[in-house]
Parts: C-alpha cells; sequence; structure tokens
C-alpha cells in the first residue's frame, strides 16, 4: 500500500465522513419547519436519571438548594417575628404600656404594692403585658376584646389581668353630642362607670369629645363592640397586663400579715406587765395599719382586673395622623407622599435583606457550576 | 458525487414555521444555516461520539439550542457556522460527560462494505488503515481533523469554535495531518 499523499488523504478522510439517516433527516427537518418545539424535558429530571449522578455532581446544585431554603426559611421566620410583635393574652409576652393610660389621673390608679409594683410602665415590663392595635379609616370594626374567661377558667384560671382600650371615632361636628349620649347610653348598658368625660363644639378639628371609662372586663368585648357602632372607627388600640404576681404577692402578704396580728393577740393575752400589753399594742396597732393598706391594695388589683380603662375619643375633621386637626391640604398630602416613600424604601430594604444574600449565593452558584462545566468539557478531550 | 464536497443544501421543504407575518431576519438567516450545516453538524458530533443514536439526540439538541439563541448570535463576533458548531461542541462534549467515557473522534468503524461496490478493494482498505490511524490521534487531535474534513469548516471558522487563533489552529491541524500521515505509513 502507498503512503497517500495529502490530496489523497485528504480524500480519503472525507470519504469518512458520517452521513445521517435519511429518516433522521426527515424527522429533523420537520421539526425545523416547526420551530424545534420543545420537548419534554421530563425524563431529564426523573428519580433515575438523578440516582445515576455521580454524588459529586449533585453536591454542588444540593448545597445550593440548601443554602436557599435555609436563607428562605430564616427570612421567613425573621419577617414572622419582627411582623408579629405583639400578641393577645396573658402570659410572658413583655411590650410597653399604651400611652393613653398615663392619661388617666393619678388618684384614679389604684395603688401599686410598692415593693413589686412601682409603676404602670414597671409593672408591664415585670408582668406579662401585650398590646394590639389597629388603625381604620372610613369603617366601623369588629372589635375582639379581651374575655374574663382568660382570667377565670383553664390554664388561666388563677390569673389576674388587666385590660386597657382606646378607640378613636370620627364624626361630623354635628353629630359630637348625639354621639356622645349614644356612649353614656352605651357605658350605662354593660354596667361601667364614666370617670371623666369633656365635650366641644365648633368647627371641623375643633369639635369632639373625650371620655375616660371603666368597663367591667366581663363586659368589655360587647361594650367596644357597641362603642364602635357608635360611629366610624379610626383606630383602635387594646393592651392587656398580667398582674397575677402582684395581686399572689400582696394576697401572701396579707395573710402573714394576720397571722402576724393573731400571734400578736395571743401575746397580749399572755402579758402581764402594763409596759409589756403597751408595747404589743402599740405593734398590733402598726400591724393593723398595715393590714388595712395591703387589703386596699388587693382590693385595687382586683378592680384593675375586674374593670378595664377605656379611653374614647370623638374627633371631627381628618384623622390627626394625616391631617393634625385641620382640613386635608397640600402639606398633608406632601408628608403623606413621604411616608408612603419612606414604607416603600422601608419594604425595598427588607427585599433587598432578603433576596440580596439568595441572588448572590445564585450567581456564585452558577458561576462556579459554569466553572466546573468548561473544566470538564476540556478534561473529556485532554 | 465526492462526499467531502457535499453540503447539506438537498433540502425541499420549508425549515421554517409558516408564520401569519413575514419571517424575521433571524429566521431566515437560521434557516440558512439550517439548510447549509444539518449533514455537517451530524457528522462532525458522530464522529466525537461514535455512536450514531446518541449522534442523532445530540445534533437535533444543538440545533434546538442554536434556534433558542438564535436572535442572540452577534454577526460581528464570528460566522454563524462557527457559533454554531461551538453549539455542538458543547452538547457533545456534555454528552460525553455524561456517559463518562473519554472522546472518541472517529468515525463509527469503518467496514470494507460501506465503501460501496463500484469503490475498489485497493481503496477500501486504504481508508481502513486512514481510519485505524486516525483512532490512534489523540483527542484533539482528531476533533481538528474532524472539523476541517467531516465538517468542511474553514481554518479561521475551527478557530472560532475551539476559541483559539487562526494561525494556531491551523499549525495544530498541520501537525494532526502530520501524525496521521505518518501513522498511515506505519501501517504500510
Amino acid at each position: 500500500m502507498e503512503t497517500p499523499r495529502d490530496d489523497q488523504l485528504a480524500a480519503d478522510l472525507r470519504a469518512l465522513r458520517p452521513t445521517p439517516h435519511p429518516e433522521f433527516a426527515a424527522e429533523l427537518d420537520h421539526r425545523a419547519a416547526a420551530g424545534f418545539p420543545r420537548r419534554s424535558r421530563l425524563p431529564r429530571l426523573s428519580f433515575g436519571r438523578l440516582r445515576g449522578m455521580p454524588p459529586r455532581r449533585l453536591l454542588l446544585p444540593a448545597g445550593g438548594l440548601a443554602i436557599v431554603a435555609i436563607a428562605a426559611v430564616t427570612a421567613v421566620v425573621t419577617t414572622t417575628e419582627s411582623g408579629n410583635p405583639s400578641e393577645s393574652g396573658n402570659g410572658s409576652g413583655s411590650g410597653s404600656t399604651l400611652g393613653f393610660l398615663n392619661t388617666f389621673d393619678s388618684d384614679s390608679q389604684p395603688e401599686q404594692p410598692p415593693a413589686y409594683i412601682p409603676g404602670a410602665t414597671e409593672e408591664a415590663a415585670a408582668a406579662g403585658e401585650s398590646s394590639s392595635s389597629s388603625s381604620v379609616t372610613g369603617a366601623n370594626t369588629e372589635l375582639r376584646p379581651f374575655s374574663r374567661t382568660e382570667r377565670l377558667s383553664g390554664p388561666a384560671r388563677h390569673r389576674a389581668v388587666e385590660r386597657s382600650a382606646e378607640l378613636v371615632l370620627g364624626a361630623d361636628p354635628s353629630d359630637v353630642a348625639d354621639d356622645s349620649a349614644a356612649v353614656f347610653e352605651a357605658v350605662h348598658a354593660h354596667g361601667g362607670i364614666v370617670m371623666r368625660s369633656s365635650t366641644r363644639e365648633g368647627e371641623p378639628g375643633v369639635a369632639g369629645a373625650r371620655f375616660e371609662l371603666l368597663i367591667p372586663s366581663a363586659k368589655l368585648s360587647d361594650a367596644l363592640a357597641a362603642l364602635s357602632a357608635i360611629d366610624e372607627v379610626r383606630s383602635r388600640h387594646e393592651a392587656t397586663a398580667d398582674i397575677t404576681a402582684p395581686t399572689v404577692q400582696t394576697g401572701e402578704l396579707l395573710q402573714d400579715s394576720k397571722a402576724r396580728i393573731d400571734s400578736l393577740l395571743a401575746q397580749l393575752e399572755a402579758a402581764e406587765t402594763e409596759s409589756e400589753r403597751e408595747a404589743v399594742e402599740g405593734e398590733l396597732a402598726a400591724e393593723r395599719r398595715h393590714r388595712a393598706r395591703l387589703r386596699t391594695q388587693l382590693q385595687h388589683l382586683e378592680r384593675r382586673a375586674d374593670y378595664s380603662r377605656v379611653l374614647v375619643r370623638i374627633e371631627t375633621g381628618a384623622s390627626e395622623d394625616s391631617s393634625g386637626g385641620g382640613a386635608w391640604g397640600v402639606d398633608d398630602a406632601l408628608g403623606d407622599a413621604g411616608r408612603i416613600l419612606a414604607v416603600a424604601a422601608a419594604v425595598a430594604v427588607v427585599a433587598l435583606a432578603i433576596l440580596g444574600p439568595i441572588a448572590l449565593i445564585a450567581l456564585l452558584a452558577w458561576l462556579s457550576h459554569r466553572a466546573w462545566v468548561r473544566r470538564e468539557r476540556h478534561r473529556v478531550l485532554s | 458525487m465526492d462526499p467531502g464536497t457535499q453540503r447539506s443544501t438537498d433540502m425541499e421543504q420549508t425549515l421554517v414555521a409558516e408564520a401569519k407575518d413575514a419571517p424575521r431576519a433571524a429566521d431566515l438567516a437560521f434557516e440558512r444555516l439550517y439548510r447549509s450545516s444539518r449533514d455537517d453538524v451530524y457528522a462532525y458530533v458522530a464522529s466525537m461520539l461514535r455512536d450514531a443514536a446518541a449522534a442523532e439526540e445530540v445534533t437535533a439538541a444543538a440545533f434546538e439550542r442554536a434556534y433558542r439563541k438564535r436572535n442572540r448570535f452577534d454577526p460581528d463576533r464570528g460566522e454563524p457556522r462557527a457559533w454554531l458548531f461551538g453549539i455542538a461542541r458543547n452538547a457533545a462534549l456534555d454528552e460525553l460527560r455524561r456517559r463518562g467515557r473519554q472522546a472518541e473522534l472517529t468515525a463509527e468503524p469503518a467496514d470494507l462494505e460501506t465503501f460501496g461496490p463500484t469503490e475498489g478493494a485497493e481503496h477500501s482498505e486504504r481508508r481502513l488503515a486512514v481510519s485505524a490511524a486516525l483512532d490512534r490521534l489523540q483527542a484533539g487531535e482528531r476533533e481538528l481533523i474532524a472539523l476541517k474534513f467531516f465538517a468542511g469548516l474553514a481554518n479561521a471558522e475551527i478557530a472560532q469554535v475551539l476559541g483559539t487563533s487562526e494561525s494556531n489552529a491551523g499549525t495544530k491541524l498541520h501537525r494532526a495531518m502530520t501524525k496521521l500521515r505518518e501513522a498511515c505509513d506505519g501501517d504500510a
């Protein structure tokens, strides 16, 4: 056999050129004419094919998927926790006391056990306190006040919970008087007490009314529903504070005081000298005063649990949140626009904080996969 | 007809789906590319895979990928055939990776009967010797020869497919041909 020359070698190579089967060529022509319709990719993703893959090929996608899943779960959990800062209940939640509680006069506040409850806010921090609130415009809302059964039944049988609420109603100036009368009727219908009230007539934004109420906790639900039905509900706030600890503590101190008094009475009977008797009587008088104070404290605590403080305000004109009491104008619109932009920016930042790391991980995974594929393709021919 | 000079030009049917609107330039260009490259792509892919069924699958997949990406092709960055063969090369290499075997860059083992009754025995034996010599080349050298003589690409197009310079591709091709010739001499 002769050594092939270049042209002969080229001709021989071309003669070795594979040619497609006519049936395949016709089928491919047909698919080309149809615009290469997508074939189902399901077989490529079947479990059997995945099982046949080497583990190192599954490592990167599986790791990336796991990281994305962890990031997503973390984001969801974080969002859930940050988006639900207050929960209704009588247990271990912590929060701040509603501001309107401080608007009540100090003399109307029950006396606090000095050793454990120096103030309402500190008490709320020490004891469980929770609050819920909502702002509504243009419609009456179905309120869900707290039930007395939380205190008297079930796991919370021995717990004392103080409840409070604030309700802001919007009304026309001409309706303020009628709405005020309706508030009185609703309070009396539910066995409540109007501690303080004030009504002003005048232009929109000036006219209004304010009521500081005590409502039996057992009827708070019905009372709030009745109050909300009077006019347009602009906002509603509810709060609870667990005062079980100070109540129990005061009760124990009261029992101790009673035992102390019994002991002193026994000592008084056994006293033989006048000076000894006078000394015991002095201690007995002091202990009785102490017991009276404790009893008063306990009664106040029980009253705080039995009666809920409710502040009802009737406003006229635009909502304070948007107008500051005057008619809604350009400044208010600019303020609203600024607030909307701020909220939108905050939402964008949160979304970016969640999606940014995920996108970065996905980008790194894609770049790694691309580099790995290129290296593997090169390795196939090397 | 010499199969080496045959290009994929014997299409008889319209290759792009009829549309209500006139086909766009990208569709027409792809149709021309498909007409001129169908058999060449198959020949190149089949020479890499040495499996007719897999070659058909990969060829179809390559054209499908190219069709999906036809609007992203930039004429300023190279020839359409080089772009198409780049896609086919990646598809073939991916198939080889999936199958986990080394590249085999020759046609299926030649058989004396495949050269037809008109071929002389001397030609058939010589082509068998060329096929055997081709098997002994390195994978990259066999790919160069396949791109040149099976796919019919110019050196510039080969350079684009492999991502190298034209002079480098020409030099490598020359070395591969020299080795092939020496291998054939060894067989002789």
